[in-house]
C-alpha cells in the first residue's frame, strides 16, 4: 500500500495485456472504462459507492483464486487483469440469462426511466436467452400505489438496489429499504406502505437509475403511444438558480417527458419533483395560445400581435413617463424558457434603464 | 417488575454498543411482537431511517411482526428432523401458531422446539421436553482430546470447577508476563486454524489485527453456528463457558483488544442464560473487566443474540448485523482485521477456534500437535447425527478416517441399513459417498474428494432416504437464508431448488445436467461470499454420485416442491 502512495501517478497495472496507469483509489472497473472497455453491469452506478451485486463485472487476477468484482476491487500497483476471458464471458452470459429469468419482460419502453434500456441491451449484447432458467418471478408489482408520478412495476425488479442506495446515498431521503431476504426481497417503504406515505420527496432519481424498467416515471409513460421516435434536447431546467440540467424528450412537436442529465454538472442526474415531473402545463389545454387585450369592459379578448404589443408599449411608457424610470418591475417566470428570461432582462435593463428585475425562480 | 416503556428500554440499550439487536429482543419480549409503535420508537432512538429499520426487521427469521409471534413455538424442519418427526410435530403446534424453523443445533436428539426462550426436544408433540444439551461420551481407547479434554469434570460450567480442572491458568500466564507476540507465537507454532469454516491460521488473524493501526480493537466471538447438522459450539458454551471467555481473553491480550462480542445464535437461548452468568463470576473474579488479575490489561465482553438468519454466521454480515445495519455481507478487501466492527481492527473467531487456545498455551506446543494423525496437528471437533447409532459430537484427530468414526466411534447405521451419503462441513461440502466414504478427516483428504471438512457437521443418510429430497431440503435451505444481495447466489439457489423439485426446469436427464452445471460454475465462481460459493456442492455432488436416482426422479416427477420449511 505504502508503495503506491508513494509512486502515486507511476503506479500502473496490466490490464488484458496493456499497461496502464492509475490514480490511487481508482476501482479496476473504473480502470477499464477508462480505457475503453465498459465492463457490464447492472447494479453499477457510478454516482453511487460500489456495491458489487450483480457480478456481471468479475475480472480475473493473477494470484487471486476466485474472480473479484471490478467494482469494488481497487486498482494496485503490478496488478496483472483479465477482464473477458472466454470463460468470464461464458459466466456473463449465464448471469444474463439467470437475471432474465426472473422477470415478466425483457424489452422495455424507454420512455420508462433513463437506465431502464440496461437490461435489455445486456440481452442482446450476450444473445442471451431470456426463457432459459425458467421459474417462479421475483417481485411483486405494487398496483395499489396510487401516487401520480411513480410507477412501482416491481415484476420488472431485479433487486439491483440501485433505487434504495440512490435514495439514500444521493437524496439522503432514506424512503425505501430492502425487505426480507434471498429471492423474496423487495423493495419496500417503512411498514410497506405506498410512497405518499412515506419519507419520499418524489424526486424521480430511484426511477431514472433503475435498470429494468421497474421503477417508471408514470407522466412519461402517457407518451408511449404517441407516435415517432424519442428525441432528446439538453437543456437547463428553469424552475430554480440550481440550473440542473435536463433532457426534454419530444415525439415530433410534443413534449413527453423530462430525464436528469447524469452529466449535469450541477445535478449529475438528479432533479426535484417539479423539475422531474411538473411540465404539463407546456401543452396545457388551458395554455394561452394567441395575444388577448382588455375591451372598454375589461373583459379579456383576442387581439393580433401589434394590437397587443403596442398597447403594452402604450402601457410602460405612461408609467415611465409619469413615475420615473424606477417604477418599472420586472418578474420572469420560472416556466418561461431561458431565451425569454434573457430577453425580459435586455429589455427591461436596457429599455427602461432600470436593474429592478427578478425571476421567480430566485426563491 | 412493571412494564418498562419505550424510553426505559432505549435508556437501558442506547448507550451500549451493538445496541440494535438487544432493543429488538427487548421489544419482541416485552410486547410479544415487533409492533410499528415499537419501530418508530427504535428509529428515532438509534438514528437509523424507518424504511431501513423495517427492512433490517424482515431480514430476520425470528422477529415476529404478529401479535404472540414471539412465544409461538417454531419447530425444526432441518435435514435430519424432517425424517425424525419434525412435520408431524409441526402440524400438531399449528393450532398453536406453529411456524417451521432451519436446523436449530440439536441435531444429536432431534426434535428441537422452540417455545419462547425454552428449547424442547422429542421426536412426538408429547415427549417434548426441556433439557440440557447431552456432554459427549469419551473418545473409544481414551484418544487424546483438546478442548474436550476436561469438559465432563464436575462442576466445569462454573468458575469454581473452571478453575479447579486448570481454567484460566493460560490468562493468568499472559497477565503474568506472557507478552502478547510470544502467545501470537506459540498459537502460530501450534498449527491453530479457524475451526469455523474457512480454516484460516489463527496466529496470522490475531497478528494482522495487533499490526493494525486505530483501535478500539475488537474481538468477536462467532456462535452463531447457524450450518445445519453443527451443534459443537452449543455443547462447548453449555458446559464450557469459562473456556470461551478465556479464550476471547486471550485473543485480546494476543491482538491488544479491549472489547468483545459474543454473538449467538437465536436458537440457543438456555446457552445465552449460561453465558450470562459465567460472564458475571469471571468479571466478579477478575478474569476480565478492567485491570484483569491487578495487571494493564483490560477487557469486557459483550453478548449479543442473533435474531435468525444463517448468513450472520459469515463474518462481515455478522457485523453488519451487530452495527445494526442490514446484514448484507461485506465487500471484501478491506478485511475485518483492518476494518472490522464499526472499522476498527476486528478478530472474529469461532467458539471451537478460541476455546483451543487456553489448552495449547498451558499443555504445550507439542502436546496439541501431537494429537493429530499423520501431517496434521490438533483435532476437530465433528457433530455427528443423522442415521447413525450414536449420534453427538465427537472430537477426532485431525486425520482420523471417517469410516472409523462412522463404524467404530459411533456404531455405523441403524440395523439391517447401508449408509449411502453423508454431508460434509454440515450441508456446505455437499455429498460424499461410495468409495469416497474412505477418506480422511482432514481439510486436503476431504479436499481431494471436491468437498470441505469446513465447521465438522456429519449428517449421515442411510439407504432408505430419498436423495433428491435430501438434496432439494438442503437447496431449499441455502435459497432461503441467500441474504439476496448478489445475484448468482440469490437467482441461483432459487432456480437449483425449483428444479430439484422439478416444479420448473427441463425433465430429461442431459439438459437438467448441463443446467445445474451451468448455474452451479456461475455461482461457485461469481457469488460474493461463501453461502452462494458452496451451495451448488450439493446439487454437483447429487449428480456425481446419484445420477440413477437423479433420473428415476425426473422420469417419474417427484415433485416436493410444496414442501415446508
Ligand atoms: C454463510 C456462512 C455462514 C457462516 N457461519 C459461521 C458460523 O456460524 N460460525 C462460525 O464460526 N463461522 C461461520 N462462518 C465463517 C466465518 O465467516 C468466519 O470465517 C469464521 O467465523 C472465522 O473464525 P475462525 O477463523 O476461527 O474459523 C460462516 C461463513 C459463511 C460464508
Ligand atoms: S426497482 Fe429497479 S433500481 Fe430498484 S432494485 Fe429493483 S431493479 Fe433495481
Ligand atoms: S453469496 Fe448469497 S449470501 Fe453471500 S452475498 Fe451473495 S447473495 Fe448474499
Ligand atoms: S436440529 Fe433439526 S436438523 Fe438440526
Amino acid at each position: 500500500m505504502s508503495d503506491r502512495q508513494a509512486g502515486a501517478g507511476q503506479a500502473t497495472l496490466v490490464i488484458d495485456g496493456a499497461e496502464v496507469a492509475f490514480e490511487p483509489g481508482e476501482s479496476l472497473f473504473e480502470v477499464s472504462a477508462r480505457v475503453g472497455k465498459r465492463l457490464p453491469s447492472l447494479c453499477y452506478d457510478e454516482r453511487l459507492e460500489a456495491f458489487g451485486a450483480c457480478r456481471l463485472c468479475v475480472v480475473e487476477v493473477e494470484g487471486i483464486r476466485n474472480p473479484v468484482a471490478s467494482c469494488t476491487t481497487l486498482a494496485a500497483d503490478g496488478m496483472v487483469v483479465t477482464t473477458s476471458s472466454a470463460e468470464v464471458e461464458a459466466w456473463r452470459k449465464t448471469l444474463v440469462e439467470m437475471v432474465a429469468s426472473e422477470n415478466r419482460e425483457v424489452e422495455v419502453d424507454p420512455l420508462r426511466g433513463h437506465a431502464s434500456q440496461e437490461l435489455s441491451r445486456l440481452v442482446a449484447r450476450y444473445d442471451a436467452v431470456p426463457g432459459r432458467f425458467a421459474g417462479e418471478p421475483s417481485g411483486k408489482s405494487r398496483e395499489d400505489d396510487g401516487n401520480p408520478f411513480l410507477l412501482r412495476d416491481y415484476d420488472l425488479c431485479i433487486s439491483c438496489y440501485r433505487c434504495v442506495r440512490v435514495c439514500a446515498e444521493q437524496q439522503g431521503d432514506h424512503a425505501i429499504g430492502i425487505a426480507n431476504r434471498g429471492f423474496e426481497t423487495r423493495i419496500t417503504t417503512e411498514f410497506d406502505g405506498e410512497l405518499r406515505d412515506s419519507a419520499c420527496v418524489f424526486c424521480g432519481q430511484c426511477v431514472q437509475t433503475c435498470p429494468t424498467g421497474a421503477l417508471a416515471d408514470r407522466k412519461a409513460m402517457r407518451g408511449v403511444d404517441v407516435p415517432g421516435e424519442i428525441e432528446k434536447t439538453r437543456t437547463i431546467c428553469p424552475y430554480c438558480g440550481v440550473g440542473c440540467s435536463v433532457d426534454l424528450m419530444t415525439k415530433g412537436d410534443k413534449l413527453v417527458g423530462v430525464q436528469p442529465a447524469m452529466d449535469g454538472p450541477a445535478n449529475k442526474g438528479a432533479l426535484c419533483v417539479k423539475g422531474q415531473f411538473a411540465f404539463d402545463f407546456v401543452q396545457h389545454e388551458d395554455r394561452l395560445a394567441h395575444p388577448m387585450v382588455r375591451n372598454d369592459d375589461g373583459e379579456l379578448v383576442r387581439a393580433s400581435w401589434d394590437e397587443a404589443l403596442d398597447r403594452a408599449a402604450k402601457g410602460f411608457r405612461g408609467v415611465v413617463e409619469r413615475h420615473g424610470r424606477h417604477a418599472v418591475y420586472g418578474v420572469a417566470s420560472g416556466r418561461a424558457p431561458h431565451e425569454a428570461a434573457y430577453l425580459m432582462q435586455k429589455w427591461i435593463r436596457t429599455g427602461f434603464g432600470t436593474n429592478f428585475i427578478d425571476n421567480c425562480s430566485r426563491a | 417488575m412493571s412494564r418498562l416503556d419505550d424510553n426505559d428500554l432505549l435508556e437501558r440499550f442506547r448507550k451500549l454498543p451493538a445496541p440494535l439487536l438487544p432493543l429488538l429482543h427487548a421489544f419482541h419480549e416485552r410486547d410479544g411482537l415487533v409492533s410499528e409503535e415499537a419501530l418508530e420508537a427504535l428509529s428515532e432512538g438509534l438514528h437509523i431511517p424507518r424504511a431501513e429499520l423495517y427492512g433490517t426487521l424482515t431480514f430476520y427469521h425470528h422477529l415476529s411482526r404478529i401479535p404472540g409471534g414471539q412465544a409461538a413455538p417454531r419447530v425444526c424442519t432441518g435435514p435430519i428432523c424432517r425424517y425424525k418427526g419434525g412435520p408431524e410435530i409441526l402440524e400438531a403446534l399449528r393450532k398453536d401458531g406453529a411456524t417451521p424453523m432451519p436446523c436449530a443445533g440439536r441435531c444429536d436428539e432431534p426434535v428441537p422446539v422452540l417455545f419462547g426462550n425454552e428449547v424442547r426436544v422429542g421426536s412426538s408433540v408429547p415427549e417434548l421436553l426441556s433439557r440440557p444439551s447431552p456432554l459427549p461420551v469419551p473418545n473409544p481407547g481414551a484418544v487424546e482430546e483438546c478442548v474436550f479434554a476436561e469438559i465432563r469434570e464436575p462442576d466445569r460450567a462454573s468458575l469454581v470447577g473452571y478453575e479447579r480442572t486448570g481454567g484460566y491458568e493460560a490468562l493468568r500466564r499472559c497477565t503474568a508476563g506472557l507478552r502478547p507476540s510470544e502467545l501470537i507465537d506459540l498459537v502460530a507454532e501450534s498449527g491453530l486454524a479457524g475451526r469455523g469454516g474457512a480454516g484460516f491460521p489463527t496466529a496470522r488473524k490475531w497478528s494482522a489485527v495487533a499490526e493494525a493501526t486505530g483501535g478500539p480493537k475488537t474481538i468477536v466471538a462467532n456462535a452463531d453456528e447457524g450450518e445445519p447438522g453443527c451443534f459443537k459450539d452449543r455443547v462447548l458454551m453449555d458446559h464450557d463457558p469459562h473456556a470461551l471467555i478465556e479464550g476471547m481473553c486471550l485473543a485480546a491480550h494476543a491482538t491488544g483488544a479491549s472489547r468483545g462480542f459474543i454473538y449467538l445464535r437465536y436458537e440457543y437461548p438456555e446457552t445465552l442464560a449460561i453465558l450470562e452468568k459465567a460472564l458475571d463470576e469471571a468479571r466478579a473474579a477478575g478474569h476480565l473487566g478492567d485491570r484483569i488479575h491487578g495487571s494493564g490489561f483490560s477487557f469486557e465482553i459483550h453478548l449479543r443474540r442473533g435474531a435468525g438468519a444463517y448468513i450472520c454466521g459469515e463474518e462481515t454480515s455478522l457485523l453488519n448485523s451487530l452495527e445494526g445495519k442490514h446484514p448484507f455481507p461485506r465487500n471484501r478487501p478491506p478485511f475485518p482485521v483492518t476494518h472490522g466492527y464499526e472499522g476498527t481492527p476486528t478478530a472474529v473467531n469461532n467458539v471451537e477456534t478460541l476455546c483451543s487456545v487456553a489448552p495449547i498455551v498451558r499443555k504445550g506446543v507439542e502436546w496439541y500437535q501431537s494429537l493429530g494423525l499423520a501431517e496434521n496437528a490438533g483435532t476437530k471437533l465433528i457433530s455427528l447425527s443423522g442415521d447413525i447409532q450414536r449420534p453427538g459430537n465427537y472430537e477426532v484427530p485431525l486425520g482420523l478416517p471417517l469410516q472409523t468414526l462412522l463404524a467404530d466411534w459411533a456404531g455405523g447405521p441403524p440395523e439391517g441399513r447401508r449408509i449411502q451419503a453423508v454431508t460434509m462441513a454440515g450441508l456446505s461440502g455437499g455429498f460424499l459417498a461410495g468409495a469416497d466414504l474412505d477418506v480422511d478427516l482432514d481439510e486436503p483428504g476431504i479436499r481431494s474428494k471436491g468437498s470441505f471438512l469446513g465447521a465438522g457437521g456429519i449428517m449421515v443418510f442411510d439407504d432408505s432416504r430419498d436423495m433428491v429430497q435430501v438434496a432439494h431440503g438442503a437447496m431449499e435451505f441455502f435459497a432461503e437464508e441467500s441474504c439476496g444481495k448478489c445475484f448468482p447466489c440469490r437467482i441461483g439457489t432459487r432456480r437449483l431448488a425449483e428444479r430439484l423439485a422439478q416444479s420448473h426446469g427441463p425433465r430429461d436427464l442431459a439438459t437438467w445436467q448441463q443446467e445445474a452445471r451451468e448455474l452451479s460454475v456461475v455461482m461457485r465462481a461469481t457469488s460474493a461470499c461463501g453461502l452462494g460459493q458452496a451451495a451448488p456442492l450439493v446439487v454437483e455432488s447429487l449428480m456425481k454420485y446419484f445420477p440413477e436416482e437423479l433420473e428415476q426422479s425426473l422420469v417419474s416427477g417427484w415433485s416436493g416442491g410444496n414442501d415446508e420449511r
